[in-house]
């Protein structure tokens, strides 16, 4: 009885472990170029700014600030994931998954306000995965055809 | 008769995993990774067969509830155990393709496991062999079920520790550590529930879940493990502009 008890709290423990290994794996994908910067730029984004930020001055900027940043991109970078020079019109599998990640991450930050822990790393963590997502809108952006069309011309033929 | 609902999706989800298991093994041939990944795409052949195949046969031919059916689940389970457990041994022997000597002592170490795990079922049946379907099987697959968890984390940490630059792998082993862990959690939780209607439903659908996890993990890893975009797709400064109007 004991053992089985432990063998489904080892077991749950690792599950969970090993999704976030996996998103972890999928946000270390390298881009030929760092394609954000034009997303960012574009949609005056602040992720990069919170980030610089954290790695200057060793912690963020004010709490419901630094909250309000990142949902705010965070919906910005979704509706492009979805709708910008996307055929389907829908998220990947991957991109569903670092969502959910997203999601339990940003719920993380705010159990660390709440129970005074550091906030930085966790900050990180969603600075990351919104550079991702960046990175994702502009590289489908600059490569996607649609057919012989470039996508310029697509946008045109509209 | 119709459907429930929960069934529909139990259905939905077992037919899923099929085509995973099929598109796997259609990855691995037409990539040319099976070279690399023989072992696994025994591994999902054998999934196809024995649980695609044979126990749907089985249960039609003998009856979902019947005791040919539940004696052949439980000893499939148990090959797919020891399928694992030698998927987990041809991931080491990747891992240490370029170290020998740390590959000779890894190596004894596998047998020495596997070893323990079989005298400690063994000890098991001695103790249970009135009930040999009933808690031996069970027991036997959980614990090996749980050794294979372990040796996956530890191959995961001799991954980190080694700095081993090879996301195919990494990405191979979270996915066989998420079925692991999966169904380790399951028959522990059905060892501690034994009749409870509630955790048997739970089960029925968490099983096949961490599976279809599983596969769809494999599947990112074999046909989109993170590489470099290919650069003949990029022409730099002519959609620097279209960027920015698309994302306006």
């Amino acid at each position: 009885m004991f053992m089985a008890a432990l063998i489904l709290m080892v077991s749950t423990g690792l599950f969970f472990f090993y999704i976030q290994a996996v998103c972890q794996k999928i946000l270390r994908r390298q881009f030929s170029q760092e394609f954000f910067q034009s997303i960012v730029n574009a949609n005056r984004l602040e992720f990069p700014s919170v980030r610089k930020a954290i790695e200057d001055l060793g912690a963020p900027v004010e709490y419901p600030r630094l909250l309000l940043t990142l949902k705010c991109d965070y919906l910005a970078l979704t509706y492009l994931l979805k709708n910008a020079a996307n055929v389907n019109q829908r998220y990947s599998y991957e991109e569903r998954l670092l969502i959910v990640y997203f999601k339990v991450v940003f719920a993380g930050l705010v159990m660390c306000h709440w129970l005074k822990l550091r906030e930085t790393p966790t900050a990180l963590k969603l600075t990351l995965i919104l550079e991702y997502f960046a990175n994702v809108v502009g590289e489908r952006v600059n490569t996607v055809r649609f057919g012989n069309l470039t996508a310029s011309d697509y946008l045109l033929s509209l | 008769m119709p459907f429930k609902g929960d069934q529909l999706l139990l259905y939905g989800v077992q037919y899923a995993t099929y085509a995973l298991e099929v598109w796997v093994c259609v990855s691995l041939a037409s990539s040319g990774r099976w070279r690399r990944l023989k072992g696994l795409g025994l591994y999902v052949a054998s999934l196809i067969l024995l649980d695609g195949v044979a126990r749907p046969a089985i249960s039609n031919f003998f009856g979902r509830e019947s005791l040919q059916f539940y004696y052949f689940y439980w000893i499939t389970d148990v090959v797919f155990a020891l399928g694992a457990f030698l998927v987990i041994c041809g991931f080491f022997r990747r891992a240490c393709a370029q170290e020998d000597k740390m590959w000779k002592f890894v190596r004894l170490l596998l047998i020495f496991v596997f070893l323990v795990v079989l005298g400690v079922s063994t000890l098991s049946l001695t103790r249970h062999y009135t009930h040999l379907y009933d808690h031996f099987i069970i027991e036997f697959s959980q614990t090996l079920y749980f050794t294979c968890l372990v040796l996956n984390t530890l191959l995961y940490v001799m991954l980190q520790q080694l700095a081993i630059d090879d996301d195919e792998l990494g990405l191979l082993v979270c996915g066989i550590g998420v079925q692991f862990a999966g169904e380790a959690a399951c028959l522990a939780l059905m060892h501690l529930t034994a009749d409870n209607a509630m955790a048997r439903v739970l089960i029925e659908f968490l099983a096949p879940g961490c599976t279809l996890a599983m596969l769809w993990i494999w599947v990112y890893a074999i046909g989109k493990t993170p590489q470099t975009v290919s650069s003949r797709q990029y022409q730099p400064g002519k959609n620097k502009g279209l960027v920015e109007a698309v994302a306006d």
